[in-house]
């Protein structure tokens, strides 16, 4: 690798200075002359049949412009799913936008209004009359399955949605050669993503079918592409556009929901726009982490070496399916069994229909929940046959050059979990701390704890049905900078920072001359694949750099022509192009640049005079391409907790992460991802949880009072990255992903670090003040 | 969620003129406002669709501290932040223990919510109503019937949300009686993050004679042991006439048992409520303790 | 129904017909047209509203705007005078601190009044100082940097 002069560099992110003087770029800012505000009604009931619906007093409401019911909404069933095709084969297609015949989950919208103010239209659906006939409902996966059981979806005998399962080896032969069988089951729990700015969309929607949508999205393709189906026109006649960044996503944006399409038939029916904000309530109810329940089966010789594994996880997708049947595969593969070596596997995933609400994206997408099994139980394991829980992890793990678990077209071509566990431990010091005094007097009791997460992902090549390419344009402009247009999204984790140092560097810029367009949409920008899956800095970041290099082409070409020698003789370099090895041949880039925008016959002292031909035109580069591969990173963390024995509160201490990322592009914004990520994998194991009233299926949890997330206070004082870099070969610079490991792993470490401060192993999240009494015995 | 019947926003200009108000919509669905932040909440469930009038008595002239011989007289619409910033209260440890329980919330909420407020939320989960039980706390009211009346705080909270104020009634100050002697006061609170409800939380107010004997003590929990904060007057008959060593301070947490009922809610059970109570007054005595002169 | 109300809002004085019922936040975001109060949970459970009035920090979104006749209110677009950032902004910026960003402007305002009341605080004094702002990109590890830096510029 050669003298990297921006990436690397933890310069200050370019949307750093428009937040912190109001922030403009938001979409929930976005007004529109005429525009309407609407609201949706939703169902009181977990389930029910919809006998009728009477808006006529909400219609005679002063300022109501339009009520939208189901029987104006296309009757259309599909996958809502970002990152698939909206009928993709693999995906389950049960999604409606409102559907006239029946509720699945107290909060399913069943009509909307637009009206002049929002308090209007919020008055209006109180005067809505809907008759509903309740049915029986259903609210654990296990009662669902159950023989008797409601039945939610015609096409779904005993609720199940799907039930994917892999097996190889020989399970029987795998545990016959075990010294000791370890079984276990691991639950965990309905969480939400918590991004602060909420659901919104300010849509526009002619007689024509023609629609402009500002909305928070995590992709702006995938936005275009399931509105329009569920509108029932063609892909091309909704432009979606980009906002400058959005208040946070971590997979919380990643689907279509009522709300989009919604505004969109107020819309054409008022002629005018229409916006619609979700409340923080309709926010907790719209998607959440999938609850998973694992029973997980090892079998492991005396030294520690799996001999077969055996999992069944039962995932509540809740009323739709919607993420719940890719989730339910991510877990499986790379929460379950790709991150160890074992001959003989086998794995059931059952994905399964209740009356709660919808599942949906969230950073790990299914890994932490398997995450929480499989590092739970080595810890077991290793308490149980006294072995070290790094060497165990290393023995099992696999190695640098082996082929991917997923995908044997590629290689596990860098792979630092080795140096990620040994920096790690040395940074906490990991030998000192398992082998002191706990506390043995005193309520309070420290401990310390690991997890890894061996094999993850920079984006989703090898899964069936899910878009992986990216796109990219760079402009170089006369004054010597860039712009750069992606319709990759920055939902707060830095995209704009990385992909434009990413383009400075390959385009021999200083820091700071590329610029991310702020303007765009999917009528004039390259497709890409969504923000998630921790594949934008590799997968975007790659088009971004075809995409410059594709630029530098064209400058040498020029710059060649000007200088008359061969391009391959000249290089760029903080913004200047000279010939190799005879540095007083020098361009600027901004000379270039205005040599091949300017007019082809220019006026001089002499008279008129020609121009070369064959340098004029913009420099522009494009892309449009899939990665050429997904390599893997992988983290090891480490924490340190002290649990008062008396409330069974836990404080984490000390959390240190060392991840292997290939190549840190901005190290500063690396960090604050994995602090964050900390933050919500903290939450986690400790506290949150979305709640429901089991009689009624209402969500109890609606606002922050009751909806509890780690504040600076419950932090701990000390977060300490490590990044190991391991400079992958088919990465920008080296870089491989980083946005997912962080959240995956601190639960099953905070509950490794629990278990030795405490001795008592719990294998159900949240682990509550509650649980931990409870655990030891005191209530 | 909007206020849809809302028809007039007083905002009174002195105490008669918002006691005169309260008078003369009684037939109305007339709400005080003093900080506003418990309103919201209740607001936001859609608790106050009803509500035809609000009357905001923040300039009403109820802000007045008196702070002297005999105690403390806080005017009902005095903040939080307020409050804290009172020399006796920053410094006095019989004061301590509403110190405390002024600190637990967020710097916004104690910018804006205000003692009357508080108290007569009658909310369970609240923190400064359990400080002011211990300090042997009591709410001064005018208007209705009675024209003016004082309440003991225990009398004052009569059930979960309810206050006993009667129509045309307005708290207009809390008093804090001055604790003669060699006392000293403390709160804990257990919470579920640092912006929260009380799960449980227990202030207490101890004074000890030269011989280091308890004269007097106070013990109170809040935070969903019962329907309202509530005194411990078997922790208390525990704790007077003791030396307040270590074997008493747990007897004196254990016999809370008798005076609390704590209820099950999502955020915990009746179960844990009750055994972190025990734990929470021990440490909030032992904390108490440690302030004595 | 509305009723007139008068705000000097980052030293602009405005008189509005403002909704009974309407909060602080509303008129400073629907009525004035500012973007730095942000509606996160509109329940005085985020931190995102967080504006001064009269030098105080408070949640905006609870606070019925028809309390506040006549007072001063500060938002994070009032922070700065001119083109130079507000020290505090600088170091959010400098620190790291911004990702999403939607917290910022509130978390910068609770900051404000924790360096007006006390320009030296110790790391605890700063996270509680905070304690009452949700972030969820940064586990506030650069928000206490910035907070930090903050106080050591001034």
């Amino acid at each position: 690798m050669s003298q990297l002069n921006v990436v690397g560099q933890s310069l200050e992110r370019p949307d750093a200075y428009d937040k912190v003087t109001g922030g403009k770029g938001y979409p929930v800012n976005v007004k529109l002359p005429g525009m309407l505000h609407a609201k949706m009604l939703r169902s009181p009931y977990a389930h029910a049949r919809i006998v009728s619906i009477d808006a006529s007093r909400a219609e005679r409401l002063p300022g109501v412009k339009a009520v939208l019911l189901p029987k104006d909404v296309p009757q259309i069933k599909f996958c809502p799913v970002f990152f698939v095709p909206v009928q993709a084969p693999s995906m389950v297609l049960d999604f409606d936008v409102m559907n006239g015949e029946r509720v699945r989950y107290v909060g399913q919208p069943v009509a909307a209004v637009a009206a002049i103010t929002a308090d209007i239209a919020e008055a209006a659906i109180d005067l809505i009359d809907v008759e509903y006939e309740e049915l029986p409902a259903v609210f654990t996966p296990e009662e669902a399955m159950a023989e008797g059981a409601p039945q939610l979806h015609d096409e779904a005998p005993n609720n199940i949605a799907k039930t994917p399962f892999f097996e190889y080896g020989d399970l029987e032969k795998g545990f016959a050669e075990a010294d000791f069988i370890f079984e276990g089951t691991y639950e965990t729990q309905r969480v939400h993503t918590c991004y602060l700015e909420p659901r919104v969309c300010v849509v526009d929607m002619d007689r024509q079918d023609n629609v402009t949508i500002h909305v928070t999205t995590q992709h702006l393709f995938g936005t275009r592409e399931k509105l329009a189906f569920a509108l029932g026109i063609p892909e091309t006649k909704v432009k979606v556009v980009k906002s400058p960044y959005i208040g946070g996503g971590f997979g919380g944006k990643l689907e279509l929901t009522a709300m989009e399409p919604v505004a969109a038939l107020l819309s054409k029916k008022c002629g005018r726009p229409v916006r619609l904000e979700q409340t923080r309530q309709e926010d907790f109810i719209t998607t959440t982490r999938n609850p998973i329940k694992v029973y997980l089966k090892t079998g492991v010789k005396k030294d520690g070496t799996f001999t077969a594994r055996y999992a069944k996880s039962i995932l509540d997708c809740g009323a739709h399916a919607t993420h719940g049947s890719e989730v339910i595969m991510v877990h499986g593969a790379f929460g379950l069994f790709f991150n160890y070596h074992a001959p003989h596997q086998k794995w059931e995933g059952y994905t399964v229909y209740t009356n709660n609400m919808i599942g949906g994206g969230y950073r790990g997408y299914g890994a932490p929940q398997g995450s929480f099994a499989v590092e739970s139980q080595i810890d077991e394991i290793c308490t149980k046959l006294n072995l070290d829980p790094i060497a165990m992890r290393l023995q099992n793990a696999r190695k640098q050059g082996e082929p991917h678990p997923f995908n044997p077209a590629f290689t596990l071509a860098t792979y630092g979990l080795a140096d990620c566990l040994r920096e790690g431990a040395a940074k906490i010091g990991w030998e000192k701390a398992r082998r002191r005094d706990k506390g043995s007097s005193g309520a309070k009791k420290r401990g310390i704890g690991l997890a890894v997460h061996p094999v993850w992902v920079s984006g989703c090549m090898g899964f069936p049905d899910i878009y992986e390419h990216s796109g990219a344009i760079v402009k170089i402009n006369r004054d010597g900078t860039a712009d750069l247009a992606t319709a990759s999204m920055d939902i707060g984790s830095g995209q704009i920072a990385t992909l434009t140092q990413i383009a400075a560097e390959a385009l021999g810029l200083p820091a700071g001359a590329v610029r991310m367009s702020s303007a765009g949409d999917t009528d004039n920008l390259p497709f890409d694949a969504p923000t998630h899956a921790s594949r934008v800095t590799y997968s975007s970041g790659n088009a971004v750099k075809e995409a410059a290099l594709s630029a530098k082409k064209r400058l040498l070409e020029v710059a060649g022509s000007m200088l008359e020698v061969s391009p391959a003789d000249l290089e760029v370099s903080d913004g200047k192009v000279s010939v190799r090895g005879t540095p007083s041949k020098t361009l600027s880039v901004a000379e270039i640049a205005q040599r091949a925008e300017s007019p082809f016959v220019q006026m001089t002292a002499q008279g008129p005079q020609p121009t070369v031909m064959e340098e004029k035109g913009t420099i522009i580069g494009l892309s449009s391409l899939a990665p050429k591969s997904n390599p893997t990173p992988c983290a090891a963390q480490f924490v340190e907790v002290e649990v008062d024995t008396e409330t069974g509160e836990v404080a984490v201490l000390h959390a240190v992460y060392a991840h292997d990322i290939g190549r840190a592009i901005n190290p500063k914004a690396a960090e604050g991802q994995v602090e964050g990520g900390f933050q919500q994998g903290m939450g986690y194991a400790l506290m949150e949880h979305i709640q429901f009233d089991p009689e009624t299926g209402s969500c109890l949890t609606t606002d922050f009072l009751d909806y509890k997330m780690p504040t600076a206070v419950e932090m701990p004082r000390k977060i300490d990255s490590i990044f190991i870099e391991t400079d992958e070969p088919t990465g920008p610079f080296g870089a491989k992903s980083l946005g997912e490991c962080c959240v995956i792993t601190p639960a099953p470490a905070i509950a490794n670090a629990i278990h030795d401060a405490i001795g008592v192993r719990f294998t159900q999240l949240p682990i509550t003040p509650e649980k931990i009494l409870r655990g030891l015995g005191k209530i | 969620m909007a206020l849809y019947k809302l028809k007039e926003f007083h905002a009174p200009k002195n105490m008669q003129e918002a006691i005169n108000i309260l008078g003369k919509s009684q037939e109305a669905e007339i709400l005080v406002l003093a900080g506003g932040t418990f309103l919201h909440g209740l607001e936001a469930r859609g608790l106050l669709s009803d509500v035809e009038e609000l009357v905001d008595i923040r300039k009403a002239g109820l802000d007045a501290i008196r702070d002297d011989d005999r105690g403390l007289l806080i005017g009902a619409t005095v903040t939080f932040s307020q409050i804290q910033t009172l020399p006796s209260v920053q410094r006095t440890p019989w004061l301590a223990g509403l110190s405390d329980a002024l600190a637990y919330p967020p710097v916004q909420i104690r910018n804006t919510a205000t003692i009357g407020g508080c108290v007569s939320a009658s909310c369970p989960f609240f923190d400064v109503p359990t400080a002011l039980l211990a300090l042997g706390a009591t709410v001064m009211v005018k208007g209705g019937e009675a024209g003016e009346r004082q309440l003991a705080l225990p009398d004052f909270l009569a059930g979960l949300f309810v206050n006993s104020l009667e129509p045309g009634e307005l708290v207009t100050a809390v008093a804090i009686p001055k604790c003669p002697g060699n006392g000293a006061s403390a709160f804990i609170k257990l919470e579920g993050n640092a912006n929260d409800l009380a799960i449980v939380n227990a202030a207490a107010y101890l004074s000890v004679d030269s011989q280091k004997t308890c004269t007097e003590a106070y013990v109170a929990l809040g935070g969903g042991v019962a329907e309202t904060a509530v005194l411990s007057d078997a922790a208390r008959q525990i704790l007077i006439g003791s030396k307040l060593d270590a074997a008493t301070l747990q007897t004196a947490s254990e016999a809370v048992t008798a005076d609390i009922s704590p209820m099950s809610d999502h955020r915990a059970s009746a179960e844990y409520r009750g055994a972190v109570a025990k734990v929470i007054v021990r440490r909030t005595l032992e904390r108490a303790i440690a302030r004595l002169a | 129904m509305k009723k007139m109300l008068t705000l000097e809002v980052n030293g602009d004085v405005h008189e509005l017909a403002v909704e009974l019922d309407a909060t602080l936040l509303r008129v400073l975001r629907d009525q004035i047209g500012l973007n730095g109060p942000k509606k996160g949970c509109d329940s005085g459970g985020c931190g995102c509203c967080t504006v001064h009035v009269d030098g105080k920090a408070v949640y905006s979104c609870v606070c019925y705007a028809h309390s506040f006749d006549g007072v001063k209110v500060t938002t994070a677009e009032g922070l700065s005078s001119g083109e130079e950032l507000h020290p505090i902004q600088a170091a959010f910026v400098d620190a790291g601190a911004v990702q999403c960003g939607y917290c910022t402007c509130g978390m910068m305002m609770a900051a404000k009044q924790l360096l007006d009341e006390c320009p030296r605080p110790d790391e605890e004094q700063i996270r509680h100082g905070i304690s009452g702002n949700l972030c969820r990109c940064t586990g506030y590890a650069k928000i206490v940097d910035a907070v930090k830096l903050a106080s050591e510029r001034s």
